[in-house]
């Protein structure tokens, strides 16, 4: 039997009715697709992040001279802006994928784009953080927190600087591979959609 | 708005459940990409400006919003695999013509944009008409019809149905 054969057929078939069709109570539905759940996840990171830090003055709020006055606390916060900023750009990013009446292939193509962008990004953002916080461990017990200079900073250099060698390496396995688990797999998967579509 | 939208929707319904059909392959897949793309719809609706046919434009939405995937728990895309279906999940149209289900079946073997190129065909949309939904050149469609009739003849040979 040809494809051009079931032309008929699939004409004078009707599929069978899904179960809801009431299309005014549909749109009211939340969006269950991938974008949708990375809006949410965003939009989660966005609030958590610009709570965390009054969240910490709570935990100290018997006296909070002592919170507002370390170094640590302020780089909680500086850490948490960042965050805000990074989650709202890829917010932004993730919105910009929403619009589906795009031709097929371009809307395609414009998602691997994005996701693509977003994944480096994040990639690089982590790293960033890492070596932050790298620095920190290093220069802030000469500010604050004394005690450090008697403990981390006692030990051999080769070891601390060793450490931190393993941590970024480390670092950068972990992130690849949490990365490729949770989208790599999506992206490859509009990759070769796209390759598809681009060749005969 | 609101009115507008759901009489063209229920307009042309029944192209939405053939996409669902071909590219979902459970009542509950089809419920849940029914619902997804009428909603994706929705959102897209406010830009809809009739350039082009509503036909044409809600192909596009919907034809994304299946090959995209649907979102279940915390896995990105569902697991569409046809070869683990029972062959009771494709007894589900008025036609139970075993080649017919043969073909259908072979259908379910091709790739998502495969599906989307068969699905337009079959709904006897011109060459020109496909080009501005997929956005494919109309000479690579050609080709690529070429293939995939040729892919079906050979996966249609393959399947023994009901063993």
């Amino acid at each position: 039997m040809e494809l051009d054969d079931l032309k008929k057929n699939w004409k004078q078939n009707i599929p069978k009715k899904t179960t809801n069709t009431d299309i005014m109570e549909l749109i009211q539905h939340k969006s269950y697709g991938p974008i949708a759940a990375l809006k949410k996840a965003y939009r989660r990171q966005i609030v958590l992040m610009s709570l965390l830090p009054f969240i910490l003055l709570l935990g100290q709020i018997d006296d909070l001279s002592k919170p507002l006055t370390s170094v640590l606390f302020w780089t909680y916060v500086a850490f948490c802006v960042a965050m805000v900023i990074f989650a709202s750009y890829n917010y932004r990013i993730v919105s910009n994928m929403e619009g589906m009446d795009a031709m097929v292939k371009d809307n395609l193509e414009q998602q691997v784009n994005l996701l693509d962008t977003r994944m480096k990004n994040m990639l690089t953002g982590q790293k960033v953080v890492m070596l932050l916080l790298i620095a920190l461990t290093e220069i802030m017990p000469y500010f604050q927190h004394y005690r450090m200079l008697d403990k981390w900073h006692s030990l051999n250099p080769m070891i601390r600087y060793g450490a931190y060698g393993l941590l970024l390496v480390f670092q950068y396995f972990v992130g690849k591979w949490k990365f490729k688990t949770k989208f790599g797999e999506h992206i490859n998967y509009l990759k070769n959609l796209v390759k598809e579509m681009q060749y005969q | 708005m609101e009115k507008q939208f759901e009489v063209y929707i229920k307009q042309n319904e029944l192209l939405l459940y053939k996409i669902c059909r071909i590219y979902a392959f459970t009542d509950t897949d089809r419920q849940d990409l029914f619902q997804e793309m009428v909603i994706q719809l929705w959102k897209a609706f406010p830009k809809f400006k009739g350039k082009s046919k509503f036909s044409t434009w809600l192909y596009r939405v919907a034809i994304n919003t299946a090959i995209t995937g649907l979102r279940k728990k915390k896995d990105f895309i569902v697991s569409y695999e046809p070869s683990q279906l029972p062959v009771q999940a494709y007894e589900t149209g008025s036609i139970e013509d075993e080649q017919w289900q043969q073909l259908s079946y072979a259908i379910d073997q091709l790739s998502p944009v495969e599906k989307s190129i068969v699905l337009l065909y079959l709904e006897d949309k011109p060459y020109e008409e496909m080009e501005d939904i997929i956005g494919i050149s109309q000479g690579t469609l050609r080709v690529k019809m070429t293939r995939i009739k040729e892919k079906l003849r050979q996966l249609a040979k393959k399947i023994d149905y009901g063993t």
